[in-house]
């Protein structure tokens, strides 16, 4: 008898241990799937945030490289002119006509130095964040070369053959 | 071809040489105009009326480098170094006057009349200065 009493409260002690592990599972279960829902969520969110991100990064790097290479290419210009404009000083005995398309050409190029300079100032931004900056350093030496060569060409032909004695050492020089 | 260079030349490329931001000169000097044909150097803004003997300004080591001031005597295979300077830089400058242009021109004449010249060679890279 006292055994039989023992045995029936040990299936009502499992019983309830059973009961309340079942209660417990119907309560936490929609907490897990709402977290895992959450997580599964973000994930797919940050999954795509983060090719967004590389697509911006990329867009921006291929402005970068085309900022580059229109520098590069101005830069490129503008050598080619001033290797244009050092020739035209190998001329001799120019006549006035010519002399008049020179003094027009020295115009002309300190219009287009001054343009290219104010060019120059607007990159202040860019080149202050290290942006292009071996591309900016050669496009103003090279507008620094087509200032260069301006003053040369006036020296060349306006203002060193009325320097006195210029033009006699040249004779002297023959000479010798 | 035979270099030779004036005072002006030798003082002014061993100020230069002695600042570490002007290292290269040494290097862009020997590289542009030692072994080569004097042909090869008439190039650049020539400042004269002579085609036989130019007066040349050349611009080395590309842009924002140096400026050299020369005179070429093509018959004779001379060249006469007779300035240089730097573009940027605490020494540098953006250009000379053109009285100094005139000036330089005036001494290399005198300097070629009166043998005053040093006669400029490369030994082991390095720039030898000669007095004639």
């Amino acid at each position: 008898m006292i055994k039989r009493f023992c045995i029936e409260n040990k299936m009502a002690y499992i019983h309830s241990i059973i009961k309340v592990s079942k209660m417990d599972f119907l309560e936490y279960k929609p907490q897990i799937e709402n977290t895992f829902e959450q997580v599964r969520a973000l994930s797919f969110e940050e999954k795509k945030a983060s090719v967004f991100d590389e697509q911006k990064i990329n867009r921006l790097l291929d402005k970068i490289l085309e900022f580059k290479r229109t520098y590069t290419t101005k830069t490129n210009k503008i050598n080619f002119l001033v290797e244009k404009i050092e020739e035209i000083t190998w001329f001799n005995n120019l006549d006035e006509e010519s002399l008049m398309s020179i003094n027009d050409l020295i115009s002309s190029i300190r219009d287009l130095h001054s343009s290219l300079l104010r060019q120059y100032v607007s990159l202040d931004l860019i080149r202050s964040k290290g942006i292009a900056s071996e591309e900016t350093k050669k496009f103003k030496a090279a507008i620094d070369d087509l200032k260069d060569v301006a003053a040369d060409l006036e020296s060349r032909f306006f203002f060193l053959p009325n320097i006195a004695g210029f033009q006699e050492t040249t004779k002297e020089l023959s000479l010798i | 071809m035979t270099i030779f260079c004036l005072e002006d030349f030798k003082a002014q490329f061993e100020k230069l040489k002695k600042k570490n931001s002007y290292a290269a000169i040494e290097g862009d000097i020997i590289n542009y105009f030692f072994d080569k044909e004097i042909t090869q150097l008439i190039s650049g803004t020539r400042l004269n009326n002579s085609h036989d003997i130019p007066y040349i300004k050349k611009r080395l080591n590309g842009s924002g480098g140096f400026r050299v001031y020369f005179l070429l005597v093509i018959k004779d295979g001379k060249i006469y170094l007779m300035f240089l300077h730097p573009k940027t830089g605490s020494l540098g400058y953006e250009n000379i006057t053109d009285d100094s242009k005139a000036l330089l021109y005036k001494k290399v004449l005198e300097s070629i009349k009166t043998n005053n010249l040093y006669n400029v060679t490369v030994n082991k890279n390095k720039l030898i200065f000669k007095k004639n």
